[in-house]
């Protein structure tokens, strides 16, 4: 290669990378000032009347009253209006379907053998699904995406995605191991809660023997493990405490039961579904485990959660458990999770304390960094609403995240402007 | 919750006699009749025996009040006696001796009715036996009766009644193309799905367009397969169902006449499809899309039924004006969507642009969770449509659960909506019952206080969740 090819090239390589520097300042230099809003911070400091935020570089740089930004920043009047942390919901399948009777557009599951722990979803998730846009203008910035369960006790691992339509939207992969224990659980054990009590623990024993003995099972030994050697490898950072055990268990007695085996693999556990958790909530707070739950979910749906009720969250949190919220139906509606936390508000809990389960409480159990909560240096995942945050006649007004203002539009609201004129919609079928 | 027994409302026993005289009559009856007779020995089967516990004269005072029906009455109070409401408004006699309810701050809509149910056909907790909903062995079922399926200790039920749901829908499922008939309920606590059974309440039937019927049967590798099969597999069997009524007609057109003709076999699918064409059953119809609501419409004028609303109807909003044309409610979830392909051009606006249409909207749950908070489903609807430039008022929307669902499920001159002589099916909420905040605090059907929110005396509690985790408690 001669010279002037090598300058030539190194001319469009610096070209190329200030262009792309350009574009990045472009898409989150632009400052917001929201003005006047009633600020639910998620944070230690609580509800703030009349106060204003200040959105730069993406990050929250001010909160205060009478606040002025640099000659280009909008100013957005929220006068009336509430603003809280874009909300996180902590079970979902973002990205990994799309229609849910349509397999081909299904990646959350694997059928495949000896693939459980070590199933890491995150190469699959979809940013242009639209299921993206359609949670996100109803307030949902961010999500925890799980797998589902296939043919082992174990799921696999999760990521945390910001509800972006590309794949900046990429938080963290690997944040939590996910396992089944009980109902479903004992299906993939010979039918019986305690054969899948076994095989759990067996699994972590297992693991933290190949742990401290790794070189002994390079590729190519035979190994006699309980599962596989990749899924044994996956239960590491499990061991290490480094990411948490969600355990998917309902009953109350087992939940006793995990914390128990927690303690003596000594790791990290979240219970997630945990419909009697309620009954031992004591026991849940002494053991600093935080759970998972559904808060508009009180059905008795099998014989593993006979106690359900609709004022756990309010129990739970009197008893001093943190709590992570998730939401009803499917990831289609993950944004619901707003519904479900104002049940728990109309049912007795606090409702900063709703709003911090799906916001701060779920990114401190993930181990999601500056995010969460409305405070100066967290990434602006902001959203303003018409009204009170925990009612169902509220709707999202303006959504930010990470700094960026959002576009109010998916796939359904094109839809129903479509069709919002019937009398104007003549050959629409044909027209933008 | 019934306690004691004491006399009957006098209209009550006037419909019992009545009913008797014309049951004995029929069978007395020898020519003209027979036929009817016949008519009404199916439609006797397991007749309702509900009847409502007695109850006291009262009046709530002091509420505002929805009707249903589209007026918002405030400090306004609502008479009842006899477990039928006579007065509501602002300004009438109250006699002395009626008890008194308070109703500052609070307010007070019909009882909540769900088109849309599987409660008692797909029971909690969901187990292998409680999978009662779906007779999934023949594209056409219209033999079965959901209320045959009803296990009537089903949890939910009494979960629901907090919902302040009075009244709701049996369905059986969608996995065939006429799944059978459907039934209403009024949620009291009974031994039997009779003395539920809401009293002449028409039967429904249900059908089922698009993926699953054809799901179902093309896996088993049979009809219907596509789309076009479903349609075919309806259309054969409305033929075969108007041959049958035909030929009941003509036996009944030949007695008293020279050449008697011989009575046709009974055929228990057929005499369902015939009442169908006859206008005494109602068709509900699961329909998600567009295209195949428009294919459903044709298929009803070719064969002269009417139906009654579209369930899960998606894209109603894509067909509004021809709804309301064809008086056709569109039974549809404030978010659900994506699950399947034909639900996947859900918009959130659905209920409240059906509704501008002056289409007949209906929020439904299909779900034992949804069916507790209707009004909060209702309340997403309306709000989706105002944040998009409408001006729905609670007085108005609060039909999507009332008024409207008691039309379409053909009990609308009976209960849903708050006017003189409708049955006592009443709610007080705490709060505007379009808000996350509002709880059905009490719970009249026919009249009885059936739910108390403050008073555990006053709250059902099934077979079930009796020592079902503490011998000595309640679920709940």
């Amino acid at each position: 290669m001669n010279n002037y090819k090598l300058i030539h090239k190194l001319i469009v390589k610096l070209t190329t990378s200030l262009i792309l520097s350009l574009l990045a300042i472009n898409v989150i230099a632009k400052d917001y000032l929201i003005k006047n809003a009633t600020v639910h911070t998620a944070s230690e400091v609580g509800v703030l009347n009349s106060t204003d935020v200040l959105i730069s570089d993406g990050f929250i740089m001010e909160l205060g009253k009478n606040l002025s930004g640099n000659s280009n920043v909008e100013v957005i009047d929220a006068k009336g209006q509430h603003l809280t942390p874009g909300l996180i919901n902590a079970n979902t399948q973002m990205g990994l379907v799309e229609i849910s009777a349509a397999s081909s557009t299904v990646d959350h599951t694997t059928e495949q053998e000896g693939v459980g722990a070590s199933f890491n979803i995150a190469p699959a998730i979809n940013f242009r699904s639209t299921l993206i846009p359609q949670n996100r203008i109803n307030g949902l910035t961010r999500a925890i995406v799980v797998p589902g369960f296939g043919n082992s006790i174990f799921a696999g691992s999760s990521s945390a995605i910001a509800l972006l339509s590309d794949m900046t939207g990429m938080i963290s992969e690997n944040i939590a191991q996910h396992v089944l224990y009980g109902v479903s659980g004992a299906e993939f054990n010979g039918g019986s809660r305690a054969a899948a009590h076994m095989a759990l623990d067996k699994a972590l024993e297992d693991a933290n023997y190949l742990r401290h003995n790794r070189r002994r099972f390079e590729p190519g030994f035979e190994s006699h493990f309980s599962l596989s050697i990749a899924d044994l490898d996956a239960l590491k950072p499990v061991l290490e405490r480094k990411i948490p055990l969600i355990i998917n268990v309902h009953r109350s007695d087992s939940i006793i039961r995990m914390i128990a085996l927690a303690k003596k693999h000594n790791i990290k556990i979240v219970l997630q579904g945990a419909s009697e958790a309620w009954v031992v909530s004591n026991e849940i707070a002494r053991a600093n485990v935080p759970v998972i739950i559904d808060p508009i979910s009180n059905l008795p749906n099998s014989f593993s959660s006979l106690s359900s009720r609709i004022d756990a969250a309010s129990i739970l949190h009197n008893a001093g458990v943190k709590m992570v919220f998730t939401g009803m139906q499917s990831t289609h509606n993950g944004y619901l999770v707003r519904q479900s936390a104002g049940n728990a508000v109309s049912h007795g809990l606090p409702a900063e304390e709703a709003l911090k389960a799906m916001t701060i409480n779920t990114a401190e159990v993930f181990g999601i960094k500056n995010y969460g909560q409305i405070k100066v240096g967290m990434e602006a995942d902001v959203v303003i609403w018409d009204g009170d945050p925990m009612e169902v006649t509220t709707n999202a007004e303006q959504v930010f995240i990470k700094g960026q203002k959002q576009p109010m539009v998916s796939r359904a609201t094109r839809l129903r402007d479509r069709f919002w004129d019937l009398n104007d919609n003549k050959n629409k079928a044909y027209v933008k | 919750m019934h306690r004691g027994v004491l006399p009957l409302p006098l209209k009550k026993h006037l419909r019992f006699f009545f009913l008797l005289f014309l049951m004995t009559s029929l069978i007395a009856c020898q020519s003209d009749d027979a036929s009817k007779a016949d008519q009404q020995k199916q439609s006797q089967a397991f007749p309702s025996t509900y009847i409502s516990a007695p109850s006291k004269a009262f009046v709530i005072e002091h509420a505002t009040v929805l009707t249903g029906t589209g007026i918002e009455y405030r400090d306004a109070s609502v008479l009842v006696e006899n477990g039928l409401i006579k007065a509501v408004g602002n300004n009438f006699f109250i006699p002395a001796d009626v008890e008194r309810i308070d109703g500052s701050g609070k307010w007070v809509t019909p009882g909540i009715i769900d088109v849309h149910s599987h409660m008692g056909v797909y029971s909690s907790p969901g187990i292998e036996s409680t999978q009662d909903g779906n007779e999934m062995t023949a594209p056409v079922t219209a033999e079965v009766w959901a209320e045959h399926s009803v296990w009537t200790q089903d949890p939910a039920m009494p979960l629901a009644l907090a919902g302040g749901v009075t009244t709701f829908q049996v369905l059986p499922g969608s996995g065939n193309l006429i799944g059978g008939r459907g039934v209403t309920l009024k949620n009291v606590n009974a031994k039997n799905v009779q003395a539920m059974k809401f009293p002449d309440a028409p039967h429904s039937l249900k059908m089922a367009c698009g993926e699953n019927p054809k799901r179902v049967y093309g896996n088993k590798g049979r009809a219907p397969s596509t789309r076009m099969g479903n349609v075919a597999g309806y259309r054969m069997a409305w033929i075969k169902a108007e041959e049958y009524l035909a030929k009941w007609d003509k036996y009944t057109e030949s007695l008293g006449s020279k050449k008697e003709l011989d009575k046709p076999a009974r055929d228990l699918q057929l005499d369902t499809l015939a009442e169908v064409l006859r206008g005494n059953i109602l068709v509900h119809n699961h329909c998600y899309r567009a295209e195949e609501m428009m294919v459903m419409i044709d298929i009803a004028k070719e064969f002269g039924y009417k139906i009654s609303a579209f369930h899960h109807a998606i894209e109603a909003y894509k067909i509004a004006d021809v709804l309301a044309k064809e008086n056709i409610c569109s039974a549809v979830w404030a978010d659900w969507w994506g699950f399947k392909h034909e639900a996947f051009d859900h918009v959130r606006e659905n209920a409240a642009m059906v509704h501008n249409a002056k289409a007949c909207a209906i929020i439904h749950s299909d779900s034992a969770i949804g069916i507790q908070h209707l009004n909060q489903e209702t309340a997403k609807a309306m709000a989706a449509g105002n944040k998009n430039g409408l001006s729905i008022e609670v007085k108005d929307a609060i039909a999507w659960i009332t008024s409207n669902a008691a039309k379409a499920i053909g009990v609308g001159d009976k209960t849903g909506s708050l006017k003189e002589n409708m049955m006592a099916d009443i709610v007080i909420w705490s709060h505007n019952p379009l808000s996350v905040y509002a709880k059905a605090e009490k719970v009249f059907i026919d009249g009885v206080l059936t739910y108390d929110r403050y008073d555990s005396e006053f709250q059902p509690v099934s077979d079930f969740d009796l020592g079902i985790i503490d011998p000595e408690g309640v679920r709940l």
